[in-house]
């Protein structure tokens, strides 16, 4: 090979046994050219290095999802990322070039051995969500090709788990569904055909649902295909309280801003508590409030009023007389498209 | 050559006029020493913070649109100090940019209540990005007084100024470096930690308070580790998550952090030999007093 160069790859190599993972740390020196992947890396380590080492990878081409792994510290596919790429840094992602190639295990899971982590529960709450089209008495009998506008671009998840395994949630809260389940949630509530929306759309304003997510959006940045789950999440919230899915804190809480802003242009954050938590709610914060009050950090109950606040309650009448649609859509660009 | 005038439209959000006042006032301190001029916004209401957007997508995009009207017609850019304002306002302004027929939905709404149409003119920014891409960052060691020392100090980006990075333009991204650039322009050394640009948890403080604690305290328990003597953030969000809540956290945990957590204005402010009252010490937590004096930044 013409024009090849050196790169160290630092593998994170270990397994679980009697359920204690144990890990160390290995490094492999491995030559790269322009178009060399992680996954052709990865090959190469095994077979000529350490054929030991252990991953999961099938197509080579970003469609089966197996060989997401954390490659410099962010959930990648190992097939569609270029070694040259990570040595080099890429511009405009804001990604700076690296001399050493750090490779992990996926997060968020158990590890089975070296780069292979156990899937089950990531599936167990993909299925959690019945990922089918139910019969029911909201299903759509016609069904144009602009409504898919919503759909295509969750469509395009390839189950891969590098959002389960960037997620900031999951890390403190291992049973929240993760960006994956919702976003295919998503995928559900948004079909035209779906006949239980609304009843789904309770069930994902429960606890380990769709109010859960911090909206960090590590989950954008992971996803290889632009499933973008983050705005999957937003979608179903929006659909939750317009089908009237609002007796929960999150829904109260995103609903309280707008009148605030009509009203006084910002925020009244101590009735924010209020009406997120209920009186009861609020009366549990009071540790909390204490605690900022000793350093003046308690708001006003009258915040200071906006000039011409008037011209947000006009534009909150008019999109009440005339709504208009904003909703983002996304071209079918998948395989088979047109 | 004469030096270009930096003027912007500014915004500091609903935290800074209330619970985090001290990440306002000294941002406006350090950004009169820099020669920044920040012009007040009057008419600006709340930004929405992705609820409102969420809540009634239309009414969010429209908010969004009338506060960029009014630095337009200030001939400004916007300039935020909250992570979220700036990344509720990036989206919006993406969208109005590229969208024309959005554009004209959303304008048609603004000039019936009475308001300047938006023409997709402004760029929204943090003021860390006005300090390195707009003055400079030679431009600010410029007015480094009392230098810190080498004094060790752990960055939090904060989300959203980094997420999604096709948004920011190349400002957001995976290899943030704002923060990093500005500590060691202000004589400090950046800690390297894993949490340094993931999520402080304050957008789920009310949803899930456990979850929101055990996330703040864990990754100021981990820049400590990594031997942070105090943390800075961007994001006046963040700022309560990491520093007011800081005890709470602690309480919860069943473990001491003591890391002084505070706004980056404040320690620019520090290093540019500014008055600690003025950068509003008195409202912090945890007190920095000592750890400044242990590195003779007094």
């Amino acid at each position: 090979m013409a024009d090849t160069k050196k790169v160290t790859f630092r593998v994170q190599r270990g397994e679980t046994v009697q359920g204690q993972y144990a890990s160390r740390v290995e490094e492999f020196e491995v030559e790269y050219g322009r178009s060399t992947t992680v996954l052709q890396a990865l090959e190469g380590i095994k077979a000529d290095q350490d054929g030991s080492l252990t991953f999961r990878r099938s197509c080579c081409a970003s469609i089966c999802g197996s060989c997401g792994m954390v490659i410099n510290n962010r959930s990648r596919l190992a097939c569609k990322t270029k070694v040259r790429e990570l040595v080099e840094g890429i511009p405009e992602k804001n990604l700076q070039g690296s001399d050493v190639i750090e490779i992990a295990p996926q997060k968020n899971q158990p590890v089975i051995k070296d780069l292979a982590v156990d899937i089950s529960e990531f599936y167990q709450k993909v299925d959690k969500i019945d990922p089918y089209v139910q019969e029911g008495k909201e299903a759509d009998k016609q069904v144009t090709k602009s409504s898919f506008e919503q759909v295509n671009m969750v469509s395009n998840c390839i189950m891969c788990g590098c959002c389960y395994s960037d997620c900031t949630e999951m890390v403190e809260s291992p049973d929240f569904l993760g960006p994956a389940a919702l976003a295919k949630a998503f995928r559900f509530v948004a079909d035209p055909r779906e006949g239980h929306k609304t009843e789904r759309l309770q069930e994902l304003s429960e606890k380990n649902g769709i109010w859960d997510c911090t909206r960090c959006g590590m989950c954008v940045d992971a996803c290889p295909k632009d499933v973008a789950p983050m705005e999957a999440i937003t979608k179903l919230r929006t659909r939750a309280m317009e089908a009237g899915v609002t007796d929960n804190p999150g829904a109260r809480h995103a609903i309280a801003f707008k009148n605030d802003i009509a009203k006084g242009g910002m925020l009244n954050e101590p009735m924010l508590l209020l009406k997120t938590l209920g009186v009861a709610g609020a009366v549990g914060q009071l540790g909390n409030a204490l605690h900022l009050a000793k350093k003046g950090k308690i708001p006003s109950i009258f915040p200071h009023k906006v000039d011409d606040v008037h011209e947000v309650e006009s534009i909150f009448k008019e999109l009440d007389a005339n709504p208009i649609e904003v909703e983002t859509k996304q071209e079918d660009t998948g395989p088979g498209a047109g | 050559m004469a030096k270009k005038a930096l003027n912007y439209a500014y915004y500091p959000g609903c935290a800074a006029k209330q619970i985090q006042k001290e990440a306002d006032w000294s941002a406006r301190a350090i950004s009169e020493k820099m020669g920044i001029t920040l012009h007040d916004m009057p008419k600006a209401t709340c930004c929405g913070a992705g609820n409102l957007q969420e809540h009634d997508p239309a009414a969010g995009l429209a908010v969004c649109a009338r506060i960029f009207s009014q630095a337009e017609e200030m001939g400004m850019d916007i300039c935020t100090i909250c992570n979220t304002c700036l990344q509720t306002f990036t989206f919006a302004n993406e969208r109005l940019k590229n969208e024309p027929e959005l554009l004209e939905k959303i304008n048609a709404v603004l000039s019936k209540a009475g308001v300047r149409p938006y023409m997709g003119t402004i760029d929204v920014k943090h003021l860390i990005w006005v300090m390195v891409d707009d003055l400079g960052i030679e431009e600010v060691k410029k007015h480094v007084e009392k230098p810190l020392n080498g004094l060790k100090v752990a960055p939090f980006y904060g989300c959203h100024a980094l997420r999604p990075y096709e948004v920011f333009n190349g400002r957001g991204g995976q290899s943030p470096q704002y923060l990093d650039t500005i500590i060691g322009a202000i004589g400090g050394e950046s800690v390297d930690y894993n949490g340094k640009d993931k999520c402080c948890g304050f957008h789920t403080m009310l949803v899930q308070e456990d979850t929101f604690l055990k996330m703040s305290g864990g990754h100021s328990l981990e820049a400590k580790r990594e031997g942070a003597e105090i943390m800075v953030s961007p994001c006046t969000l963040c700022d309560m998550a990491l520093g007011a809540y800081q005890a709470r956290s602690e309480k919860y945990l069943g473990q001491k952090i003591d890391l002084p957590e505070m706004s980056i204005s404040q320690l620019v402010g520090t290093a540019f030999g500014l008055d600690h009252k003025k950068l509003g010490f008195n409202r912090l937590h945890q007190n920095p007093e000592k750890v400044f004096k242990s590195r003779g930044v007094a």
